[in-house]
């Protein structure tokens, strides 16, 4: 049958190669053993002393011929499979090596690179063009186009694009990438393993909510490894600001609003925290579960308007996590008391289950016991009456990945999408039930800020499961030791801190 | 640093300060409130609190006005301790200010007046 795709070419001859060798290894084989036996040479002499060696001698010879003749062949074979338009999981091959340069491989596969590069870039739709009106339309263009070069020197910027000259004479792009999605960081990893490859980022801003010339862009970046004229990345961006701003005042409206929540949220849960145990001995059953059920809503609200608060520090660049040595046990005890408080004034049973000897990590023990908190009040929310939560934690290589399964109404794929961006509220849950729509949101930035990712899986009708997973504190030990010496001696505990104080330590 | 016996609360929310009057002086405490930030610190300079808990939104004189009075080119309360009890949240910049004069700084909302006498018990027996 013919090979129609094009990543089965090669592995398709490599099988060819291996078979014919094997069949005229054998043939030849059977015709030296019939020659030696007409010769008069006994079966034992005959294997051990010339059937033997020359078979080894054979397979030598054709491992080494092979390799030369078909790691070339692999090396185009991959190289046009990356430039085709075909789909395919083909890694580029990688010439480092001086061995690549001296054969002269290296500057096989790279021509066909630029030819590729070239003819894609000489084939405009349409061009009746010369380059001054060229020049004219990239300047005009409604939105900003950025080109930098392989050391990443910005070589071209149009009007719009935010960049700036500095006083050493450098251009520099004015954007504040969120910090575990740096462009930097995407050109670090496609720059070692990709040929081109594209990246978009909503929501770049380029300087904090409140400057006066502030923007915010959407991106999409290409990468074309040795482009022609030697501009291997263009950035286009497209002014977004106004979209943004309308989420944003509604933010700056939320955060004004909390904070002034904040005043009667501090006497609720005051009041109740010392009337409480003052009637305590009068209480019946029944008033106690009405107590209950006023701790367990004035601590939710506390809660939202902590979610909000943090969002709209985040949106800012303000929300700052200082990093240290934490038992993910410890952290969870911060916020068991409430959690098994809520679940039981709804008729939920948290489960929770940490394996002994869990590595320590690399935590804001505030910040990541609110995630916690609105992972197991989530859970709490979306399961039905008399349901179980099941809170695990286990290793996963450098990380420990703590989850929380409910068996709920779980979600189908549409819904999972969209789940950790701002404001995201389910259309079928909007109505009825409660939140903000911007715990997973905030929850989402904490976690990646500590260098972790969170995850989900749901199946509707069924249940969820969400997880976040953070470094281990070993893992990251050496750079936090590096950064964060000025915080020694102060202990932070669930909201603020204290100078030398024990207490919260764990 | 002596063992924590007598606090004094500068807040002006009535219902806030009535608050940890109470729960202090329950848990043990002897406690004096003042409403207004230039009564906060004139009793802060004429008795010497162990404890002194500080408001920062404070009518007419702010706590961070208070502060620099009690705490500004030199130490007028050389024995008292002081934590800033507040519902605003601080930035980097004047958490560093504010890490050189006082010895603790907590959200009101989030510390209920049984978690603050735990805290303030540590604190009586870290130092």
């Amino acid at each position: 049958m013919a090979i129609t795709r094009l990543p089965d070419v090669f592995p398709a001859h490599l099988r060819r190669v291996i078979w014919a060798t094997i069949a005229l290894q054998s043939v030849l084989l059977v015709v030296l053993g019939i020659l030696l036996w007409g010769a008069g040479v006994g079966w034992l002499q005959m294997v051990v002393y010339f059937l033997l060696p020359v078979a080894v001698l054979q397979i030598f010879a054709f491992i080494i011929i092979g390799k030369y003749a078909l790691e070339p062949l692999d090396f185009l074979s991959r190289t046009v499979t990356q430039i085709s338009d075909h789909p395919h999981s083909t890694t580029p091959p990688n010439l480092n090596g001086t061995r690549h340069e001296r054969t002269g491989f290296k500057l096989m596969v790279d021509t066909i690179y630029q030819r590729s590069s070239q003819s894609q870039a000489s084939t405009p739709a349409v061009d009746e063009t010369d380059a001054a009106l060229q020049a004219t339309v990239l300047n005009t263009l409604p939105g900003g186009v950025i080109a930098l070069n392989q050391e990443r020197k910005v070589i071209y910027a149009n009007k719009l694009a935010p960049v700036m000259t500095n006083s050493k004479g450098e251009h520099v792009i004015l954007l504040d990438f969120p910090p575990n999605g740096s462009l930097e960081a995407w050109l670090n990893m496609v720059e070692s393993s990709e040929v081109h490859a594209m990246k978009k980022w909503s929501g770049v801003q380029t300087a904090a909510p409140g400057a006066s010339d502030r923007r915010v862009f959407d991106i999409i970046a290409s990468y074309e490894k040795n482009a022609t004229g030697g501009a291997d990345t263009i950035i286009m961006l497209f002014d977004q600001t106004q979209h943004y701003s309308v989420a944003e005042e509604s933010l700056d409206f939320m955060a004004l609003a909390a904070h002034e929540l904040r005043g009667p949220i501090t006497v609720i849960r005051g009041y109740l925290d010392i009337l409480r145990p003052e009637l305590e001995p009068s209480l019946s059953d029944d008033q106690r579960v009405l107590f209950d059920r006023l701790d367990v809503s004035s601590s939710r609200l506390s809660g939202y308007i902590g979610n909000i608060l943090n969002a709209a520090k985040f949106d800012r660049r303000h929300l700052k996590l200082h990093l240290r040595e934490e038992r993910l046990t410890d952290i969870y005890q911060l916020v068991a008391d409430d959690l098994a408080l809520r679940a039981s004034t709804q008729n939920r049973l948290i489960a929770v289950a940490f394996p002994d000897n869990l590595p320590t990590v690399a935590a804001d023990r505030n910040s990541l016991s609110e995630v916690i908190g609105n992972f197991v009040d989530n859970a709490i929310k979306y399961s039905r009456e008399g349901g179980q939560i099941n809170v695990t934690a286990a290793v996963d290589g450098n990380n420990v990945r703590f989850s929380v399964q409910d068996y709920g109404v779980g979600m189908p794929g549409s819904v999972v999408s969209g789940l950790f961006g701002k404001f995201y509220r389910s259309h079928r849950s909007k109505h009825t039930v409660s939140g903000t729509g911007l715990g997973l949101y905030i929850s989402k930035a904490i976690i990646e800020s500590h260098g972790g990712q969170v995850g989900v899986t749901s199946t509707e009708g069924e249940g969820s499961t969400f997880s976040f997973s953070v470094p281990t504190y070993a893992s990251v030990k050496d750079k936090l030791l590096a950064s964060d010496a000025e915080n020694e001696g102060i202990i932070e505990t669930s909201s603020g801190w204290i100078k030398n104080h024990s207490m919260y330590r764990g | 640093m002596p063992a924590i016996k007598t606090i004094l609360i500068i807040e002006d929310d009535r219902f806030i300060g009535e608050m940890y009057q109470r729960s202090l002086r329950q848990a043990g405490y002897e406690v004096d409130w003042a409403v207004t930030g230039r009564d906060g610190a004139r009793a802060a300079i004429s008795k010497p609190y162990d404890l002194i808990l500080l408001d920062i939104m404070l009518p007419e004189t702010q706590g961070d006005v208070v502060l620099d009075v009690l705490r500004g080119d030199v130490d007028k309360i050389p024995s008292s301790r002081v934590i800033v009890l507040t519902n605003f949240d601080q930035d980097d910049e004047a958490r560093k200010t504010l890490q050189q004069k006082v010895d603790g700084y907590l959200i009101k909302a989030d510390i209920t007046p049984r978690k603050l006498i735990d805290i303030i018990s540590q604190m009586a027996t870290v130092h």
